[in-house]
């Protein structure tokens, strides 16, 4: 009894599951470490099941906290009970990870398959915890409990063997009513083995106030509601973390329990700090050191990009920028992406780095990135700084269609036990949050389909009950409540591991002796545990290889040049400041043109007037969430303008922001603010970006917030510049472009809109053959081609390619040839590649009819039913229904014995006389069959066909209409948009045969015109007229559905106008699973930086 | 029927849904789509076909209820049962249509036309949307009741004109066939007249000449009626009425044996026995029996009976008897024992010829409950059943026997937890001593006082800690967690205690008594 008097000897609590064991850790690992702390904790050891995944986070939390952490995992088998393994060296921590590494690969992706027997190889330097199963205890008798005793006697016995000294049996209380009892039951136990005993606390949560979310996650984990979970819920709230005193009482009986937990911590010494990250040796030649090698492949790439004199400028920064990276050895890791990248250039693959790469002159020289340091002040130390003791980060871009030959390239070059791809945590966002939680709440399958298409909606305190109320649920129903609550504090857990889309790691040593490697999802492929975040904290460089459509057009573009123009040119030789190309951005005519070709773009285009290089760095970084959310578009418009004086806050602040008008719209110049003007130290700065980037450490937020207003407040700042100057910063850390990166893209977005205006038709070609990518469908592409003048022949069984191809043809263009575009097969649904390949190889010169396809490519009668319906055997002189009715009678396999026979001898078929198919009916088989149509647009015949439609304003004319007047549109819906930074306005796409029309919605309007604006495909929109030079918007007033009459137009064929891969509403709550390629390309936003992809949709930037 | 299941649930529900946009949804693999839809829905633009969260997006207030495809078909079936006034020739077509095969019947309504229109406005009278056509051909009738005109009948022999505008989808052709068709230009019946027969067989296997050939009488489809269900009815008529009570209990004994064989043939066993006796006065008198499990067996039936035939007033006797079997199930064969039950030696009949369906079990307390159930009613004999609950008060259930029978399966006591025998309804408060001061858990009182009874403890076990279920809100819980304690007094007694009150509160701590052990 007075044992609870007795001076407390510490605790360390060292049977912990993180959120990481996915759906039973109800806290994430830092909530751990930060609670352990505040309890004073002597240390605290997370192990979760069979993973190492979130022992990175808890680290970086423990070494801020100042607690001990033991690295650890749970290791739970297939044959036996439990063990926590905790290792006590390096060594013992790379055992760790090649056992689970062993037990992962082995399994299915997610998945982890261990046996008693695989210890025996890995057990070394590391101290184990048996956890005694539930079942296992006083209490329970009969042949049932006994034998569950005795095999986990036995089981404990050979642990004892295999491991003396090493192990441990834990004990807790459990709160059942026999806790003392069982906890004689297992001192006996451990005493007969002799095991000692050692005390915990099974900790699911880090407090009791996470009880209701661990039941919820069990629900969400056993797949039943909480209203059936019976056992399957915890019975109380013990399982949290307890401060020393109390567990000194709970085990007041067992003091020596108690003292070994902290024995054990002290036997455990190990921490990731150990973890000496080793570059792999870079190959070098001439017996020089990676260093010596690296300078000298700058300066002779130096060499190259500057043929007469290397600037003054750039030597020098080269000369700095390879001391700071002989300092902090990280040649190596330059020497593998110059050998990628020279990889990719000789295997013909375009690339281009990206990101904070982009400000080094070694990275020019080297060939990795293309802004040229001589033409822009580059901030190195953004890139690699020596007080950031951070990695750098190369992030290269590829062509998307060939990355995966670079995938395999390092492979090959490094082996799979040094080589793998980074993971990518699936964290719970709103959708899924809402959506598991609702159902483990028992809300009905429609509350929880309307709660989850409001989740854009939702802020980062949950969904206001305004828009509750709107979907027709009553807020104040307190199990929606809790349902809420439960969703917005489940938010942010990871749901599960995926591989990063391109994070390579590298290693000289083994990569699973550093961390366990699993499998992906895709097959030849291998996913270490640790995401980005983890490898930055603990300095691991990792390269990624990235792919991006747009190379991929390009390099296409290249090749048709050349072909068919006889022109060579690459990325370093397109010619630049061509007047033209900025006169044609300039009138917004960027269709296909990288980064400027969406909406929010073209709007901006005519307003910024881009005239220089420098005008599309700032196009590429103004467009973005951070400054729009910010307000610094429109203060930069108007400076730009000369409508608004520019003027600095200050001296020191005009150096920041001169290049930008005074107004911020870069990365850099955020953080040069709360330098300059708040006092923040650089890496103050950096912490500040990085609070933003990973938003659910919402908390900390605040105290930047404070510090940076208050500071800029101190300096003779006025406080709403200083909050306006904190919501930017806000903004760029989930979406910010640094200015290099800004640079890196703006040098495509001029090389493509350079072919775009130099070789329409090679652009035009090339866009087609990269589909799926980019903002619009093929058939605006196609109609952007035409009214720039080029001729589009229809895909047909005796000219047209797999691709979409270049022939001599049609009018002049500006390159001064005549050079028409014919569709290729590529484009017509359902027909398989194979399929095309060997009707083309098959061609010889050409065929007669559909039979003879038949007999000479074997293509099945179902390819050339698809053929058929895409109209594709024009050349023969057989229209669509003809075709058709030839091929339905064709039987289902060549016949070989009337092979030799002449090809009209089968059957003896009277000949037939279909019904001839109106102009409508075949646009819209076209649109069937092709997605699009080159002989006539829908509207055009439905104008001619319905006299009410000559009251339409048709796009063109939109024009000449004044401004506030009232005019009515009508067109097909291209896409239906509702960017989160313009709270619940949609933005509509029109299109009609004279060109496309902006219409903006307000949600009030939206409300009204729902349904119309949700399903119609075909809509007439009445409004005001709204312009800003040669920015035209609609602002809606009302909404007719008129797609009945689309339907009319195809006589029983339904008419499915192909939206663009933007729109937001052609499927508003696919489950995320669900997603994976079948439906759309394009994935639901996951990372933020696929949020913003959706905010201002090109598939192209990350 | 387009809108066969809005419109049950219409009159289920009352004229309250009437206008309601309301849609009827049904689950294909991982979604839900709309099955169908109510006018005032349909006009709102959701269609069946739609996913269910698209159909939200349109209209967010939309009334959905999951499909129930049953209580559908044996709408369906009553329907056509009530069909059967004007023809007897009725079948059903598919989930949602019934063919009437009316020949020689029209007259009797006043010719074709009145019988259609006055057959459709009956059932549009009982709410229920409708479409009918009537035909030479049973494709015909269904072209037209499906895409032709509404209510329109076809003269005889003028079936080929009268379908020829109408779209092919009316030939019942599969929506492969259909699509092809539409391809090639095909829309109309019509365009299929023209075409070259060989041709359309080489293009389309045999479907579309098969089902055009039904459709214009070129090939026979006949309509096959539906069977009549048969009731479980036997029934005996006397010459002389019958007034003694034995003649009637023998009366009873034969007409369960008829039942009794038709239902062993059947594999299936009643719950709920009904007797009727025609007087002939015209009285009838009535008698009912139920049992708590399907079953067959004369002997077991006739015992059920034979406590309440005196209740019955012959009078002037009994003409006719009638025993009619209700909730018949389906019940498996077992394998027959050659055991006594228990009743046997009772009834003194000593006969063991007859073969018990029961598999002979110490445990089996059917016969009893089926005695309790036919004196106090089946409702009242209850059972405790567990409940998957850490609240003790929540962890059983009392349900009707026969109920708990079906439902026993799967759920099992919590192993490794005692619960009391007897728990109180409501735990009750008690005064206690504590050695310590009772601000701190871990410790019993050392003395309690309940119901004026002192009890010293003498031996304690503990605590049990149960949090509240959080997600219901239960006053009894308001306080928050309960430590339980299994305590012993001086004379051997065990109670179950608990503490409620905050954890670390030292002073409202308060106790209470929640059940005994023994």
């Amino acid at each position: 009894m007075e044992d609870s008097a007795a001076p407390i000897a510490g605790y360390a609590e060292l049977d912990v599951l993180s959120n990481f064991t996915f759906l039973q850790g109800a806290s994430h690992p830092d909530e751990y470490v930060l609670k352990a702390a505040a309890l004073g904790l002597r240390a605290v050891g997370i192990a979760d099941v069979n993973s190492l995944a979130g022992v990175v986070r808890a680290h970086v939390a423990a070494r801020e906290a100042g607690v001990q952490l033991l690295v650890g995992a749970r290791l739970r088998f297939q044959d036996a009970a439990d063990l926590l393994a905790y290792p006590m060296d390096r060594a013992g921590y790379g055992r760790l990870c090649r056992l689970l590494t062993l037990g992962r690969r082995r399994a299915r992706k997610g998945d982890c398959q261990l046996y008693r027997a695989d210890l025996a190889d890995w057990h070394e330097g590391q101290l184990f915890v048996a956890i005694p199963p539930e079942d296992l205890g006083p209490g329970d008798l009969g042949p049932e409990a006994d034998s569950v005793f005795a095999r986990y006697v036995t089981e404990l016995g050979d642990w004892a063997r295999l491991f003396p000294g090493r192990l441990y049996l834990a004990a807790r209380t459990r709160y059942r009513g026999d806790d003392e009892r069982r906890l004689k039951f297992l001192s006996d136990l451990a005493g007969s083995l002799p095991i000692p005993l050692v005390a915990t606390n099974g900790v699911l949560m880090h407090g009791p106030s996470r009880l209701p979310l661990a039941d919820v996650l069990s629900c969400i984990r056993e797949k039943c509601c909480i209203d059936t979970a019976g056992y399957r819920v915890l019975d109380n709230a013990e399982r949290h973390l307890k401060p020393a005193a109390r567990m000194a009482r709970l085990f007041r009986d067992y003091p020596d329990a108690l003292a070994r937990s902290l024995e054990i911590a002290g036997r455990c010494r190990f921490s990731l700090d150990e973890l000496r990250y080793d570059y792999p040796d870079e190959t070098t030649r001439e017996g020089r050191s990676p260093q010596e090698e690296l300078k000298h492949l700058t300066w002779k790439g130096a060499r190259q990009r500057y043929p007469g004199r290397i600037p003054e400028k750039v030597s020098t920064q080269l000369e700095h920028e390879l001391s700071l990276i002989g300092q902090l050895s990280y040649a190596p890791y330059f020497l593998t992406v110059h050998d990628l990248v020279s990889f990719a250039r000789s295997a013909g693959i375009l690339c281009q780095g990206r990101g904070s790469a982009a400000n080094s002159a070694v990275c020019y020289c080297l060939g990795v990135t293309a802004v040229d340091p001589d033409r822009s002040d580059l901030l190195f130390e953004r890139f690699i700084s020596s007080e950031r003791n951070e990695p750098p980060d190369i992030d290269v871009d590829f062509e998307h269609e060939r990355r995966e030959e670079v995938i395999q390239y390092i492979y090959e070059k490094y082996g799979r036990a040094h080589a793998g791809m980074t993971a990518t945590v699936i964290h719970y966002r709103t959708r899924g949050a809402i959506r598991d939680v609702g159902k483990a709440m028992g809300l009905s399958a429609d509350s929880i389909a309307a709660l989850a298409t409001q989740a854009s909606g939702w802020s980062r305190d949950g969904l206001s009950d305004e828009r509750v109320r709107e979907i027709g649920l009553n807020p104040d129903d307190r199990r929606l409540r809790l349902t809420l609550d439960l969703a917005a504090e489940i938010t942010g857990f990871p749901r599960h591991l995926s591989q990063h889309v391109g994070g390579f790691v590298m290693t000289r040593g083994r990569l699973d002796e550093l961390v366990p490697v699993e499998n992906a999802a895709m097959e030849d492929r291998t996913v270490i545990q640790w995401n980005k975040d983890d490898l930055d904290a603990l300095g691991i460089l990792k390269v990624d290889v990235l792919s991006l459509g747009m190379l991929t057009c390009l390099r296409k573009g290249f090749t048709l040049i050349r072909r068919h123009y006889g022109a060579a040119f690459d990325l370093n030789s397109v010619p630049g400041k061509d007047s033209a190309v900025y006169d044609m951005l300039c009138r917004a005519d960027a269709i296909g043109v990288f980064q400027v070709e969406s909406r929010a773009q073209m709007n901006f285009l005519p307003r910024m007037k881009p005239r220089t290089f420098y005008d599309l760095v700032i196009e590429v970084a103004i467009v973005r969430p951070g400054p729009i959310q910010g307000d610094m578009v429109h203060p930069y418009l108007r400076r730009r303008n000369g409508e608004e004086a520019v003027h600095y806050p200050s001296e020191e602040l005009r150096r920041v922001l001169e290049k930008t008008l005074g107004v911020p719209l870069f990365q850099e110049q955020a953080m040069s603010i709360a330098m300059v003007a708040a006092g923040f130290t650089a890496s103050e700065a950096d912490k500040l970006r990085r609070a933003m980037a990973t938003f659910r450490h919402s908390g900390t937020i605040h105290t930047f917030r404070e510090k940076m207003i208050e500071g800029m407040a101190a300096r003779g700042y006025a406080r709403d510049f200083a909050e306006r100057c904190f919501r930017q910063v806000e903004g760029f850390g989930e979406y910010g472009f640094p200015e290099s990166h800004a640079a890196s893209f703006a040098l495509l977005v001029y090389i493509s809109a350079w072919m775009k205006c130099r070789y329409p038709a090679a652009f035009a070609c090339a866009l087609l053959n990269s589909q799926p990518m980019g903002f619009y469908a093929p058939a605006q592409i196609v109609r952007d081609a035409r009214e720039h003048g080029i001729e589009v022949r229809p895909a047909d069984v005796n000219h047209s390619d797999w691709d979409c191809s270049l022939e001599p043809g049609g009018t002049v263009d500006v390159t001064g040839q005549a050079m028409a575009l014919r569709i290729g097969l590529r484009q017509i649904k359902g027909l398989s590649r194979e399929d095309g390949d060997w009707l083309v190889a098959a061609r010889g010169n050409g065929y007669t009819d559909p039979l003879a396809i038949w007999r000479r490519a074997g293509l099945t009668p179902r390819a050339l039913d698809v053929l058929a319906r895409a109209d594709a055997f024009s050349s023969m002189a057989i229209d669509r229904r003809q075709a058709l009715w030839q091929i339905k009678g064709l039987g289902d396999e060549p016949l070989p014995l009337f092979a030799a026979a002449g090809e009209e001898d089968r059957g003896g078929e009277p000949g037939v006389v279909l019904p001839p198919a109106s102009l409508g009916e075949e646009v819209v088989e076209d649109y069937a069959a092709l997605r699009l149509s080159l002989k006539a647009h829908p509207l055009a015949l439905l104008r001619a066909q319905h006299p009410d439609f000559a009251s339409l304003t048709p796009a063109e004319r939109l024009m000449e209409i004044p401004v506030e007047a009232q005019v009515s549109v009508c067109g097909l819906v291209l896409v239906r948009q509702r960017p989160g930074s313009a709270s619940g306005v949609i933005f509509i796409t029109l299109e009609d045969e004279t060109g496309v029309c902006n219409v903006v919605v307000w949600s009030k309007i939206f409300e009204r015109f729902r349904r119309a604006i949700i399903t119609a495909r075909l809509m007439r929109i009445t409004g005001r007229l709204q312009r800003e030079g040669i920015v035209i918007h609609l602002v809606a007033d009302k909404i007719e559905d008129l797609s009945p009459l689309l339907d009319r137009l195809g006589n029983g064929i339904s008419f499915q106008p192909e939206l663009s891969p933007a729109d937001e509403f052609s499927n508003p709550v696919l489950p995320q699973l669900k997603q994976q390629g079948k439906t759309r390309p394009v994935p639901r936003p996951r990372h933020p930086r696929d949020q913003a992809k959706v905010l201002f949709p090109s598939r192209d930037f990350h | 029927m387009p809108r066969l299941p809005t419109d049950r649930l219409i009159r289920q529900q009352g004229s309250v849904w009437w206008d309601k946009a309301l849609a009827v949804t049904a689950e294909t693999g991982n979604r839900i789509v709309i099955a169908a839809v109510t006018q005032a829905a349909g006009t709102s633009g959701i269609a069946p076909g739609m996913t269910l969260a698209d159909a939200r997006a349109v209209l967010p207030d939309l009334l959905t209820l999951p499909s129930d495809y049953r209580a559908d078909a044996a709408m369906m079936e009553r329907l056509a049962r009530w069909c059967c006034a004007y023809t007897p020739w009725v079948s059903l077509d598919g989930a949602d249509g019934l063919w009437l095969d009316v020949t020689g019947c029209a007259h009797l309504r006043g010719g074709e036309q009145s019988l259609l229109d006055e057959l459709l406005a009956r059932l549009g009278g009982y709410g229920f949307c409708v479409r009918g056509g009537l035909a030479d051909t049973p494709g015909g009738a269904w072209a037209l009741a499906r895409c032709g005109e509404n209510r329109s009948v076809v003269p005889p022999g003028r079936t080929r004109e009268a379908l020829a505008p109408l779209p092919v989808a009316a030939l019942r052709l599969e929506h492969e066939t259909l699509s092809k068709l539409t391809r090639l230009g095909l829309r109309r019946i019509g365009d299929l007249y023209a075409l070259p027969r060989i041709s359309l067989a080489n293009r389309f296997r045999l479907d579309v000449l098969y089902r055009l050939d039904q459709a214009l009488g070129r090939r026979a489809e006949p309509i096959t009626p539906r069977a009549h269900a048969r009731p479980y009815r036997v029934r005996m008529a006397f010459p002389e009425p019958i007034t003694q009570a034995s003649d009637i209990a023998a009366a009873l004994q034969l007409l369960l044996q008829r039942l009794c064989t038709r239902l062993r043939q059947e594999q299936s066993g009643c719950r709920h026995l009904e007797f009727h006796c025609h007087r002939v006065d015209g009285d009838i008198q009535r008698l009912e029996v139920g049992t708590a499990r399907p079953m067959r067996e004369p002997k077991q039936l006739a015992r059920l009976f034979a406590g309440h035939l005196n209740q019955l007033d012959a009078a002037f006797g009994f003409e006719t008897l009638i025993l009619a079997a209700n909730g018949v199930e389906q019940l498996e064969v077992f394998q027959e024992l050659m055991a006594v039950g228990e009743g046997e030696a009772v009834g003194g009949s000593g006969s063991v010829d007859e073969p018990v369906n029961e598999p002979a079990s110490g445990q089996d307390i059917a016969p009893l409950v089926d005695r309790l159930g036919n004196r106090l009613g089946f409702g009242q004999v209850r059972r405790l059943q567990p409940v998957a609950s850490h609240l003790p008060e929540r962890a059983y259930r009392a349900v009707p026997v026969f109920e708990a029978a079906a439902a026993e399966q799967g759920t099992a006591w919590p192993p490794g937890r005692p619960r009391p025998i007897r728990l109180l309804r409501h735990p009750e408060r008690i005064e206690t001593v504590s050695l310590l001061p009772s601000g701190e858990p871990g410790t019993p009182p050392a003395v309690f006082l309940w119901r004026r009874a002192r009890h010293e403890i003498r031996a304690a076990e503990g605590p049990e800690r149960l949090t509240p279920e959080w997600w219901r809100d239960e006053s009894s819980w308001a306080k928050g967690a309960r430590d339980y304690w299994r305590v012993e007094d001086e004379s051997g007694r065990r109670f179950w205690l608990y503490r409620e009150g905050p954890l670390r509160a030292v002073v409202p701590v308060q106790w209470f008594l929640h059940g005994l052990f023994a």
